[in-house]
């Protein structure tokens, strides 16, 4: 995935799309935006960095794990199989980009209300005890659509295609617009580019 | 008699050398089994509502049960480690001291997997971490490293201390042929443990506070003070309560040995101070939040300073041989080891590790009440197992249990030139109620 830093206004809705698409609990966020405000009045600067699981090509989570729960799937996605994994939470410890989030309980979004139906449904697909993370929208993958993400951006900032090709768009707008992974020095060969501002 | 019914026999006069003792004894062991109770009860709460009653989050998602299992590794590993001084200075009573330490290893052992079961979030999973049956991801996950080692040498000790145990109860020796070379082997594991442990933390690129190839060492060396602290409390018990002969000269030379590994111990960690400070690269917030807060998160300072001065006290308390040769002063340093050790190695590794998480945001940590009862439970748990097990082992090592010496004794395989048994019972614990 290509993500072009440019294009990104920090509307958040990779954020609120990735919750519909995935009904995670609060505080779980599979796709996030972080804002960050630099400098001081009249020099001042706001930027915006979209974070979501890089399925890293050498995954320290999926190094650390020690049941073999956290694996790469197919086109290099990093999953989680969820009835293998323990809880260990060793993998939350591995990731240097925060993108692994323990699932402990089913919590209310309006407490004191209960689940609403659509948590109810929705929680239904997360096994609790468990870690849990992005998985690149795979189902919808795999039947042909982009990650919710990708798919709802509104400045079309995101870019979703297989780096692995040295003509598709993302490979292009890497080589073209100088792609930058996030912490490279770390050695976890992230999947995930960001185009400079 | 065959062997199974003599090993029947030991395993039922260990029982019941276990069901008998004075009233101290019985306060003890009520003492440990109502914590026990108490840390089953929070645990039970916490299968029933998640992690979410513990003060672990995403963002510090290992706490106060992980820095104990790191912690009581260590004593694990140090326990053992004791042998090599004995041999060194052939230390006469060495073959009860080699048993006293891995009885402390089995304890120590039982409760560090016992405190990584209470963190997994999926303990109806465990099983995924049997070697055989499970799905263990060995060679690549440090963890599954952990899991074999430790199971190994607790196999290890286990076997050592019952063999020896048996045999001393069957009037016989041990077989130097099977024990030595165990014990021998055992002292690699005990430094394996503990750097599998390091290494648990160390790898992790993610994680600057760790990722500090000192780690390893620094584990041992705070491990081979911390270690021996207990049992050089637990020695002066026996030489107290009952007939061990153990010399004063060394326990004077294990107080002296501690007082290296303790220098040891805070020569790295100045070493890594040092570096973090002079540096003062963006890794140096991990070492500010530990040692001295940041922005205004300031709950571990007070943890932070009081290890130091500890460590700094055991130190000077044992490297001054007047010091170490008085008993109130010796027994200090062994406390103030103890506890140093402990905030240093538990709460020091681990939060700090975290804090603040790969985003820069903190969280502060700090153990409920929940978290509290179950770890005591843990230790309540441990004790236990180390006191069952020093009642029966104590006795044997004195020769006080043994086969020939129980009411039903077979004939036929009592060793010759027996000394009439004592009047009384038996299995009399004679002033071994510590």
């Amino acid at each position: 995935m290509v993500i072009d830093l440019k294009r990104c206004i920090g509307c958040y809705g990779c954020q609120l799309s990735c919750k519909a698409e995935h009904g995670t609990p609060p505080g779980v966020f599979f796709a996030r935006v972080v804002k960050r405000e630099f400098g001081t009045f009249p020099n001042t600067q706001l930027t915006f960095l979209p974070l979501l699981c890089f399925h890293c090509t050498d995954a320290a989570c999926v190094e650390v794990c020690p049941t073999g729960a956290s694996h790469y799937r197919q086109g290099g996605i990093v999953d989680i199989d969820a009835t293998m994994c323990v809880g260990c939470r060793a993998c939350i410890q591995a990731c240097p980009y925060g993108a692994r989030y323990y699932h402990d309980e089913q919590a209310a979004y309006f407490p004191g209300q209960g689940l609403t139906p659509y948590e109810q449904r929705k929680y239904a697909t997360h096994t609790t005890g468990v870690v849990m993370k992005c998985n690149f929208c795979i189902d919808r993958v795999t039947s042909g659509l982009e990650p919710a993400c990708v798919a709802n951006c509104a400045s079309r900032a995101r870019v979703f295609g297989d780096l692995d090709d040295p003509h598709s768009e993302v490979s292009q707008l890497v080589r073209l617009r100088g792609g930058e992974q996030l912490q490279p020095e770390l050695g976890t060969r992230p999947n995930v580019y960001y185009l400079p501002v | 008699m065959t062997t199974l019914r003599q090993f029947s026999r030991f395993v039922a006069g260990s029982i019941g050398l276990m069901l008998r003792g004075p009233a101290v004894y019985w306060v003890w062991v009520a003492t440990l089994v109502a914590l026990v109770a108490s840390g089953v009860a929070a645990y039970v709460t916490q299968v029933s509502e998640g992690l979410i009653v513990t003060a672990m989050r995403d963002q510090v998602s290992w706490g106060f049960y992980i820095g104990n299992f790191t912690f009581l590794v260590g004593v694990a590993a140090a326990a053992v480690v004791l042998v090599i001084p004995a041999y060194v200075y052939h230390w006469k009573p060495i073959r009860e001291i080699v048993i006293i330490g891995e009885l402390l290893a089995i304890s120590a052992i039982v409760m560090s997997m016992l405190f990584v079961l209470v963190d997994v979030g999926r303990p109806d999973r465990v099983w995924h971490l049997i070697p055989g049956i499970g799905h263990m991801n060995f060679p690549r996950s440090l963890l599954a490293w952990d899991v074999l080692v430790l199971n190994l040498y607790f196999v290890v000790n286990v076997v050592v201390v019952t063999h020896i145990l048996y045999r001393a109860f069957s009037g016989r020796e041990y077989d130097k042929r099977f024990v030595v070379p165990l014990v021998l082997l055992s002292i690699p594991l005990a430094v394996g443990i503990h750097t599998v442990t390091a290494f648990l933390y160390n790898g992790l690129a993610a994680r600057p506070y760790w990722n500090a190839s000192i780690l390893a060492p620094q584990f041992l060396a705070s491990a081979f003070s911390s270690g021996p602290a207990i049992l050089l409390i637990l020695l002066q018990l026996l030489r107290r309560f009952t007939r061990f002969e153990i010399q004063q000269s060394a326990i004077a030379k294990i107080a002296e040995l501690m007082a290296y590994a303790m220098f040891l111990n805070l020569f790295l960690h100045g070493a890594e101070a040092f570096k973090e400070y002079y540096s003062a690269t963006e890794h140096l917030r991990f070492t500010q939040y530990w040692f001295e807060g940041l922005d205004g998160h300031r709950t571990m300072v007070p943890y932070a300073w009081t290890a130091v001065s500890l460590n700094l006290t055991a130190f000077l308390l044992f490297i001054v041989p007047t010091t170490r040769n008085n008993w109130i002063t010796l027994n200090l340093g062994c406390v103030a080891t103890y506890a140093g050790v402990y905030i240093e190695k538990g709460m020091g590794l681990i939060i700090p590790g975290l804090t603040p998480d790969t985003l820069g945001e903190i969280y502060e940590y700090y153990p409920t009440i929940t978290e509290v009862r179950v770890a005591a439970g843990v230790f309540a748990v441990g004790f236990l197992v180390f006191t069952l097990l020093l009642k029966v082992a104590v006795p044997i090592s004195l020769g006080e249990f043994q086969s020939d010496r129980m009411p039903e004794a077979d004939a036929a395989t009592a060793p010759r030139g027996l000394e009439p048994a004592p009047a009384g019972s038996a299995m009399s614990l004679r002033r071994t109620d510590h």
